[in-house]
């Protein structure tokens, strides 16, 4: 597969599972990394086919997952219960539970239920084929973009939206990447006839990606002395375009106090809620020089910060509880950044979170092809010394607490969302089969573009034999 | 290896020289008049190195047209003689630069005239000698650095000439050059910008096929010359250039810039009993051993780190220093004594310092850190004269060698010390200017009948005074001398005015007379008398201080280690689940024994001898050691040499990086065996490597020796180059045209062996030109063969069958396709072939070839009897392999052991290394690893990984080097913090001051 060079976003799928690849993203930019890869940006025509799976409506009939072992994760394991969900809803857990007269009763004895699984952040529903450059909807023109939705762009008919789902994720964040200021990101569900049915949450904060303090011996970057200068240049700019936007921000209430005309703008417009800390801002640095500098900076702006982070999170623990700042931990699989490094120090990262007390949660590697390889993220980071239960909360509640969906999803509880599944076992298992998922109690087709050529072409075997 | 046979033995001394004409002859006409100076000269009362180690406290040295007649204590002076007082000097023999551009042209435009060779990289014809010119301010630098005479070398490309030797000396090239065509220069640099060779195994492989040429360009016009009624071989200047290379008459000189190119370079040597020398990189302390046994000279360049070459005072940017930048910044001054102690004749060389600054400094240092005086001043006289064959002439001042001669004011390399004069074949040349007076030392001054005390310091041509009268102390100032003139003022009222009063005077020996002008404006006499000289300060010879000793980790970065781990006699791992992966499968409660290194038996209730080495198995798993059927670890400077859509001929097993921290991690994961790809650039790219991860062994060490050789080709997107920018026209650019060169090449290889056959069938051969041998072709008709299997990348159903046909065409099986992400749609054609499939378990979508890729692909694959594996192509997926295994049972249903061979038993029948490896059963190497679960869950950790019998891996001592990581890095930068430099370190801390 290896073609030079060889971290390509796109043609590489490596870039696609190592969060080296996805710490780097955030500090080269990216449009940068596609013209060295070698992204054909010509008319290159791809026909792209819609998936054949088919959503289904709303919940109408009351269901009961009746006799199988439920791991609620927020209230303990319990054995032999039933999970009754209404309209969508959660309505009761427990055993001999009392079921309205039209459930339909699903009798799951020797499988398991669990609150479906949440990747953030990815880029599901906005790229489709790495090195088609036409099947790239993530990442704007310009460095600060702050004003661009992903929900808007999310395409319903992604065949990854199977592929992720079969195994068990059914909701995502998904998020605009490159430049400095890229966008606003989005919570989904992975199940839905068009974009809006999709979206459950439109905005939910602003991606934001410090310069990188590392000089690199990449050809096209120049030598040390441009690519400080070039990082000072981009900092100049994130500080510029805060203080614009608060100007603007300031215009525009004196506008409505009376004031003079200050006509519009889309881009600072789209960061006041981010100002007034309604909506969170997510920072993603990896290196500990970059979270400290991009710390001082968003604690004197007084915003509310997430931290989405890699390699050298566990040097800033201190100080990230010290501030009450949540993290997401980018992905678990990927190498230590310095030669002289342990081989383990990206497993056990999240361990030295959760030993700290931090509020922290684990994503895939910001991909969209392989998020179903999100719970082995997590894992690795129990193998590792991380408590089993913890690691299945960095992938449920943990993400939804941070994401702020906390009420609706992240745990199987009466009145959350019946956003759940049903296994063989272990869902951090690779050997382990989703066997249903449902969303907003909708039963959800686990077929996939996959289980399709698999069957289609396990035809061809049984007819050659 | 090679030994070379180099002659150090100082050379006879001349009895006399010969002199039969009064002038020098020379072959330009005569301009104008003659000119003929003083050619005989007498240098007195220095001290003298005649030799390194022969010292005359006071002597004379006598020069007679360029030639040293004598140095000693007691020479005559011949009446004739120009005498010269260098009493307070030292001199040497003129010290000698073995690797310069001095002289050669900066840009030289690419040949377009003449027959030369195909690769531009490829330049033997050119001539250092040819192209050399006297270069004043070049050569000015290099005689203030106390060189007499260098060695010039072209440092173009990878051939890049043949170098010489000259005297430093002004005037034409004609009178300055000794010795032309000395060594012919090798350099291990690929080409960076996209012609052949952009890879190291590229260069390597250029290097092979150029030599060859070489020879056969030799025999094959001797064949000619012998009978010209025969296809006439070609003209070529470059390889008619490397004729005396070919037949190993010449030496070859090859630069390294690393421990690996070092290595790289012996082996040429000894492949093709080359003659060499080396320019060193400066790390040869870590290898030693290796580079005694080449035997080569190395000349070394003092390039040491300084300590604000990077930054460790912010503790941010200290992260991103490796231990072995901090390691070498503390060994590498000791570097050169080392070598010598080694007994490894070395040159020092001024080379890769900034026009030779501080070039003293860094010998001074070397010497502090262990190396011998006398032997840094033979590293830079004796040896480098015996390296250039010119012991004879050059080296020491024994009578009848060139009078080349350093001159200095004290001990060479001591601080403060100057060179002074440079001859260069009986001519002074002035490199520190000598003042006409030195006015220095305790003086009794006569003004207006008073007597004042007035003493001058300071460097020579900038004397500093100061006055003194009745015990006031007066400071002189705007002091200036010119030859024999000083001027100063003064302003004191002591002196009797206030003001300022202006003295300026003639210095004659011990007395100075002049005038001064009071403040007033009044002239007024002024003498003195020197009552003493100025004490002469006594400079130390430079002598070692506390060195620190190198740790013999090798790689010499973190986790490296002291030596092999240990081999025991037997060793028993008791009651452990054990994955046979042998008709067994998997066996509950069970033992193996293990006996040097082998495995002797696998079952239960197994007894072991009573030294035998006991690990409790209880609650572990064990399993085959992991293999990787396709890896890109441990390459060094280039996967691909993508440059050309076919490069049979170069190889991984060239340029193995034995350094690469990704085998210690990837060890950690369980992995053992690593098969190591060119890449996918070209439909025919290189040979792989099968290496075994001996972490710690050096880059042959880690070759599974007993693996079959196999090569890389590649089919699809990537060889059309259709993900590239810039738009391609190479062939192929589509899989048309990709069938087409493949079945091109092959054809061509087996026309190749035609031609051979024939020649080899002649009775008589003198008189026919042979054959050209091909590393190309010759590598291909492996494949033809049988001894060479092909792994190729492949994508899409059909050019997966396009290449089982061609192959079947030509009477071969593939060994495997590599990724073959549709392969599950031809599982059936890829069984009846036999051809091995090696897939990405889950990777899709990342390409347009790649869209129809399913994690089912394995599991099809296997249920049609295709033999089937699972690769990670990633440092990173390589570390967990055993759970990309699982996803063949998650994905389609494979049983556990079976999957579990996906990465392990399979692959090694796909590389042909099954006899050894693959399965834990009697007679098999004890590669296994140690799991505390279940192999395929995802919660499971390696604990122990060994290779051998050896343990490479153990989860304990990992945290322990973890601490000696720690623990090293913490007292190296400490070091370095204290180091006298690191004031000067540049920083960065502004970076973190807000810019509003």
């Amino acid at each position: 597969m290896a073609l030079l060079p060889r971290t390509l976003p796109g043609t590489n799928p490596s870039a696609k599972t190592a969060a080296g690849t996805w710490q780097r993203r955030s500090a080269v930019p990216l449009m940068f990394l596609l013209l060295i890869s070698g992204v054909v940006f010509g008319p290159l025509v791809h026909e792209a086919t819609a998936s054949k799976q088919k959503p289904s409506g709303p919940q109408v009939q009351p269901i009961a997952l009746a006799g199988g072992t439920v791991h609620t994760v927020s209230g303990g394991v319990i054995e032999g219960a039933t999970v009754l969900f209404e309209a969508g809803v959660i309505t009761g857990i427990g055993i001999d539970l009392a079921l309205p007269q039209n459930t339909r009763v699903i009798d799951i004895t020797g499988k398991h239920v669990y609150p479906g699984l949440i990747a953030a952040p990815t880029t599901l529903g906005l790229t489709e084929i790495g090195s088609v450059w036409a099947t790239h909807d993530n990442i704007e023109t310009g460095n600060v973009t702050p004003s661009v939705r992903a929900v808007t762009a999310v395409n319903p008919d992604s065949e990854y939206f199977p592929v992720a789902r079969a195994n068990g994720i059914l909701t995502a964040l998904t998020m605009p990447g490159g430049g400095l200021i890229s966008g606003l990101s989005g919570l989904i569900a992975m199940d839905g006839w068009t974009t809006e049915e999709m979206t459950l949450v439109a905005t939910v904060g602003l991606h934001v990606r410090w310069p990188s303090y590392r000089v690199r011996d990449i050809p096209g970057l120049g030598g040390p002395e441009e690519q400080i200068k070039a990082r000072r240049a981009s900092l100049a700019r994130f500080r510029d375009a805060f203080r614009e936007a608060r100007a603007y921000m300031i215009a525009k209430e004196a506008e409505r106090d009376g004031g003079p005309f200050h006509p519009s703008d889309l881009g600072w417009e789209s960061m006041i809620p981010v100002l007034k800390k309604e909506l969170p801002v997510f920072i993603h640095a990896s290196e500990e020089k970059q979270i400290h500098a991009a710390l001082d900076w968003a604690l004197a702006e007084d915003l509310r910060i997430v931290l989405v982070g890699g390699a050298d999170v566990w040097r800033v623990a201190d100080r990230l509880k010290e501030n009450d700042i949540p993290v997401i931990i980018g992905a678990v699989h990927y190498l230590p950044v310095r030669r002289w490094e342990a081989y383990d120090a990206p497993y056990t990262n999240a361990l030295k979170l959760h030993e700290a007390g931090l509020a922290f949660c684990i994503g895939e590697g910001g991909g969209a092809s392989n998020v179903r390889n999100l719970p082995y993220h997590a894992a690795t980071a129990a193998a590792y010394g991380l408590p089993k239960d913890e690691a299945l909360k960095s992938v449920t509640l943990y993400p939804a607490r941070i994401l702020g969906v906390e009420d609706r999803l992240g745990s199987l509880e009466t009145g959350k969302d019946a956003t759940l599944i049903v296994t063989n076992g272990d869902p951090l298992e690779i050997m382990t089969q989703v066997e249903r998922a449902f969303i907003q109690g909708r039963p959800v087709d686990i077929s996939s573009k996959h289980t399709d050529l698999y069957d289609k072409y396990r035809t061809r075997l049984d007819q050659v034999k | 290896m090679l030994k070379n046979c180099w002659s150090l033995v100082p050379a006879a001394l001349l009895a006399g020289a010969v002199n039969l004409a009064a002038e020098a002859q020379q072959t330009v006409p005569q301009a104008g008049l003659r000119e003929n100076p003083s050619r005989v000269h007498a240098l007195e009362n220095a001290r003298i190195y005649v030799r390194p180690d022969l010292v005359i406290e006071k002597g004379i040295v006598v020069i007679r047209d360029g030639l040293i007649v004598g140095a000693g204590a007691s020479v005559d002076i011949p009446p004739d003689a120009q005498r010269w007082d260098y009493s307070g000097r030292t001199i040497y023999p003129g010290l000698i630069e073995m690797f310069t551009q001095a002289g050669l042209p900066e840009e030289e435009g690419r040949q377009t005239s003449g027959s030369t060779y195909w690769n531009p990289a490829v330049r033997p014809e050119r001539s250092a000698a040819e192209a050399y010119r006297v270069t004043e301010t070049e050569i000015e630098r290099l005689r203030k650095t106390g060189f007499a005479a260098a060695m010039v070398v072209a440092d173009r490309g990878i051939f890049a000439g043949s170098s010489a030797v000259v005297n430093l000396g002004s005037g034409s090239p004609n009178q300055n050059i000794l010795k032309r065509d000395v060594f012919q220069h090798l350099r291990m640099k690929r080409n960076r910008s996209r012609t052949y060779p952009a890879s190291m195994m590229g260069v390597v492989a250029l290097m092979r096929q150029t030599i060859l040429d070489a020879q056969w360009y030799r025999n094959a016009h001797t064949a000619y010359a012998a009978n010209p009624r025969q296809d006439r071989p070609e003209d070529n200047d470059a390889l008619a250039a490397l004729d005396r290379v070919a037949a190993g008459s010449q030496a070859v000189l090859m630069s390294v810039d690393d421990d690996h190119a070092f290595l790289r370079a012996a082996r040429l040597a000894e492949e093709f009993g080359l003659r060499i020398l080396l320019r060193g990189s400066g790390h040869e302390y870590r290898m030693l051993e290796a580079v005694r046994e080449v035997g080569a000279p190395v000349i070394l360049p003092l390039d040491f780190p300084r300590s604000n070459d990077f930054s460790v005072s912010t503790p941010e940017d200290a992260l991103d220093v490796t231990l072995a930048t901090l390691r070498h910044w503390e060994l590498a001054p000791g570097n050169p004594g080392r070598l010598h102690r080694a007994g490894i004749p070395i040159a020092l060389s001024s080379t890769r310092l900034d026009n030779g600054a501080g070039f003293h400094e860094r010998v001074r240092e070397a010497i502090e850190h262990g190396l011998a005086y006398e032997a840094a001043l033979a590293a830079l006289t004796t040896t480098p004269a015996s390296m250039l064959g010119l012991s004879s002439r050059l080296g020491t001042l024994d009578p009848g060698k060139l009078a080349n001669l350093t001159i200095t004011d004290g001990p060479l390399f001591a601080e403060n010390v100057e060179v002074q004069d440079v001859w260069v074949a009986g001519n002074r040349h002035v490199v520190t200017p000598r003042p006409v007076t030195d006015p220095r030392g305790a003086w009794m001054a006569v003004l207006q009948g008073d007597s004042l005390s007035l003493s001058i310091e300071g460097a020579p041509g900038a004397p500093k005074a100061t006055l003194d009268k009745d015990g006031n102390a007066m400071k002189a100032v705007r002091m200036m001398l010119e030859d024999a003139r000083i001027a100063f003022s003064v302003e004191d009222e002591a002196l009797g005015e206030a003001g300022v009063w202006r003295f300026s005077g003639s210095i004659q020996g011990d007395r100075i007379t002049g005038r001064g002008i009071r403040p007033g404006g009044e002239s007024v006499a002024w003498s003195a008398e020197r009552t003493a000289p100025r004490e002469a300060e006594t400079k130390d010879i430079p002598a070692p201080a506390d060195v620190p000793e190198p740790s013999a980790l090798y790689p010499p970065g973190a986790f490296g280690r002291a030596s092999a781990p240990a081999q025991p006699e037997h060793l028993v791992v008791r009651n452990a689940t054990v994955w046979t992966l042998d008709g067994r499968g998997k066996l509950e409660h069970a033992d193996i024994l293990i006996r040097k290194g082998q495995i002797a038996v696998v079952g239960t209730g197994i007894t072991a001898p009573e030294n035998a080495v006991e690990i409790d198995g209880t609650g572990k798993h064990i399993t085959p050691g992991i293999i990787d059927a396709h890896s890109h670890t441990a390459i060094l400077e280039g996967i691909n040499e993508g440059t050309q859509a076919v490069t049979a001929e170069v190889g991984i097993g060239d340029v193995i990086d034995s350094y690469d921290i990704a085998m210690y991690r990837e060890l950690a994961g369980g992995l053992t065996v690593a098969n190591v790809l060119h890449g996918s650039a070209n439909p025919i790219g290189g040979k792989n490597q099968i290496i075994k991860l001996r972490w710690g062994a050096g880059p042959e060490e880690l070759k599974f020796s007993e693996a079959k050789a196999g090569i890389k080709f590649a089919l699809g997107e990537n060889v059309k180059r259709s993900n590239w920018r810039i738009l391609s026209t190479r062939y192929p650019q589509s899989r048309m045209g990709i069938e087409q060169i493949i079945r091109d090449r092959f054809q061509a290889a087996r026309e190749y062996q035609q031609a051979w056959d024939r020649y080899e069938a002649l009775e008589d051969k003198s008189d026919v030109v042979p054959p050209r041998r091909d590393l190309e072709l010759e590598t291909l008709q492996e494949v033809l063969t049988g001894e060479r299997l092909v792994h190729c990348h492949s994508y899409r159903q059909d050019e997966i069958l396009m290449l089982l046909r061609v192959a079947e065409d030509f009477g071969f099986t593939i060994g495997t396709f590599q990724h073959v992400l549709e392969g599950y749609k031809v599982a059936p054609e890829l069984a009846a072939h036999g051809a091995g499939a090696s897939a990405f378990s889950d990777w899709w979508a990342f390409k347009v070839e790649a869209y129809d890729a399913i994690p089912y692909n394995g599991a099809l694959m296997h249920d049609a009897d295709v033999l089937v594996t699972f690769n990670s192509d990633s440092d990173e997926l390589a570390r967990r392999l055993n759970t990309e295994a699982a996803k063949a049972v998650k994905y389609g249903g494979v049983d556990e052991v079976e999957a579990l061979k996906f990465v392990t038993l399979n692959a090694a029948i796909q590389l042909a290394v099954d006899p050894w490896v693959g399965s834990l059963e009697a007679g098999k190497d004890a590669d296994f690893v140690i799991w505390n679960g279940h192999p395929l869950s995802t919660y499971t950790k390696c604990e122990q990984t060994w290779i051998d019998g050896r343990k490479y891996f153990d989860i304990d001592e990992d945290r322990q080097m973890r601490t000696e990581v720690e623990k090293e890095r913490t007292r190296l930068i400490q070091k370095l913090l204290r180091s006298p430099e690191a004031d000067e370190e540049s920083s960065e801390t502004e970076e973190h001051a807000p810019e509003v």
